[in-house]
């Protein structure tokens, strides 16, 4: 989408303009007057929830599980759900299964690239509250304090029938404009950010500028900053471009 | 013919002092050392008895007698039998020599092992971390490491007890053995 690639550049505007005290550059907030309006938001939903391109992070064993949902006998894409590469072009972050601290940053990295609006769905038991590695020390027990999840498909491992209803639920939502949990990762940013702090450590730093982009969605509530995020911006290095470098540098093979 | 090295093999090792041999099997041989003389047997093994194979390295943590027991399995192709060198270690300060120079893949063992258990092996490539690279605790493998303590301290827990479940226990299914029971 090109909302994610024009971000960096609207926002330097935006910065720029509230700085002279003038309007932001999209509003947002403003009431919708147009009665056609609403009929067009429902078009959209309703176009939104019968195309969906879903990441599977296959963490765990309920990924055994999406083979047979994707495929031939479940067949998710008679509801419009396929796989997607990228997390960019992906509209569905889909974790199956247990969630250790090292694939948690990883996670955390592969949500915060997805474009919005964006839907997370934890499968299994594991992305709940641990399941059955409860008390390992190297799994994050409940998914949900470090994203917003929208959709929690329970069992150990639930089956392929419980996913595609767990999919129909989130596309009901959707439809109905009641999903609009990625939202909260924005207006309770300080909240998600402490409790990836608490096991990653102070130094913790994500390559996307959460605030900045909170700003850009004018989603900026009085939950988005405090004492993590300013934490964050003690340590936090202005990301810079890869350097270009032709193939002299490389070591022959 | 492998039945014929398999009985060399035994009278062999029984030659050596401080080794304790037992045939599990025809294709199986425990076989107990003095930490000292480890490195020696397995030269042997490899060098003139066609054990080129090194399968794994175990530890167990024998916390009771305050030892390591490190289990060296190797593993013969042309006899068609595996070794299992066991040897304990004191745990305290847990340190012992690196068979990298018998076998090259004991390298990735033996850094496992340091990242699990602590243990250090003198002369192997690299002791620095491994799979738990988000880790900077006590080895979590050790038996004086309280897992179960690590997380309540460090997790928080989350109920999922929902009405179907309820119902399911009262029909007598569901969890029917809690973790305090089946810890016994």
């Amino acid at each position: 989408m090109s909302k994610n690639k024009t971000l960096t550049k609207k926002d330097q505007m935006q910065q720029d303009k509230a700085q002279d005290g003038q309007q932001m550059l999209v509003d947002f907030t403003r009431p919708r007057t147009n009665p056609m309006a609403n009929v067009f938001d429902g078009l959209v939903r309703f176009c939104q929830s019968r195309s969906m391109f879903m990441l599977h992070y296959c963490t765990g064993c309920g990924a055994i599980e999406l083979p047979p949902a994707m495929t031939s006998r479940f067949d998710m894409e008679r509801l419009g759900i396929q796989p997607m590469v990228t997390p960019r072009q992906a509209d569905i972050l889909l974790i199956t299964g247990y969630v250790s601290v090292k694939t948690l940053k990883r996670i955390i990295l592969t949500y915060e690239q997805m474009a919005a609006p964006k839907y997370v769905i934890g499968i299994c038991s594991c992305t709940v509250n641990g399941g059955m590695y409860w008390q390992s020390y190297a799994t994050a027990k409940v998914l949900r304090e470090y994203l917003p999840v929208d959709i929690y498909i329970a069992g150990c491992m639930p089956r392929p029938e419980a996913i595609i209803e767990g999919l129909q639920v989130l596309m009901d939502d959707i439809k109905t404009g009641r999903a609009e949990n990625w939202k909260r990762y924005f207006q309770n940013y300080d909240y998600y950010l402490g409790n990836q702090q608490k096991l990653f450590g102070d130094h913790w730093q994500t390559p996307t500028d959460i605030i900045s982009e909170a700003r850009h969605y004018d989603l900026i509530t009085e939950n988005t900053l405090g004492k993590h995020t300013a934490l964050l911006e003690k340590h936090q290095a202005p990301l810079q471009a890869l350097e270009m470098t032709l193939q002299q540098n490389r070591e022959r093979v | 013919m492998t039945q014929e090295l398999n009985v060399w093999l035994d009278k062999i090792l029984g030659d050596i002092e401080n080794v304790k041999i037992e045939r599990k099997r025809s294709n199986r041989l425990r076989v107990d050392v003095d930490a000292r003389a480890l490195p020696a047997v397995l030269e042997l093994l490899q060098g003139r008895a066609s054990y080129v194979h090194l399968s794994a390295i175990s530890c167990v943590d024998r916390i009771d007698d305050d030892e390591f027991e490190l289990v060296y399995h190797v593993w013969s192709y042309e006899a068609r039998s595996l070794v299992s060198a066991h040897t304990r270690i004191p745990r305290d300060p847990g340190v012992y020599l690196s068979i990298y120079d018998l076998y090259v893949p004991a390298a990735f063992f033996e850094r496992d092992i340091h990242e699990m258990f602590g243990v250090y092996f003198e002369g192997s490539p690299d002791m620095g971390k491994f799979i738990l690279t988000e880790w900077d605790g006590p080895p979590p493998m050790r038996k004086d490491f309280d897992s179960e303590k690590f997380v309540n301290e460090t997790f928080n827990r989350e109920q999922y007890h929902p009405q179907w479940l309820k119902d399911l226990e009262k029909e007598g299914g569901g969890i029917t053995t809690p973790a305090e029971d089946a810890r016994k």
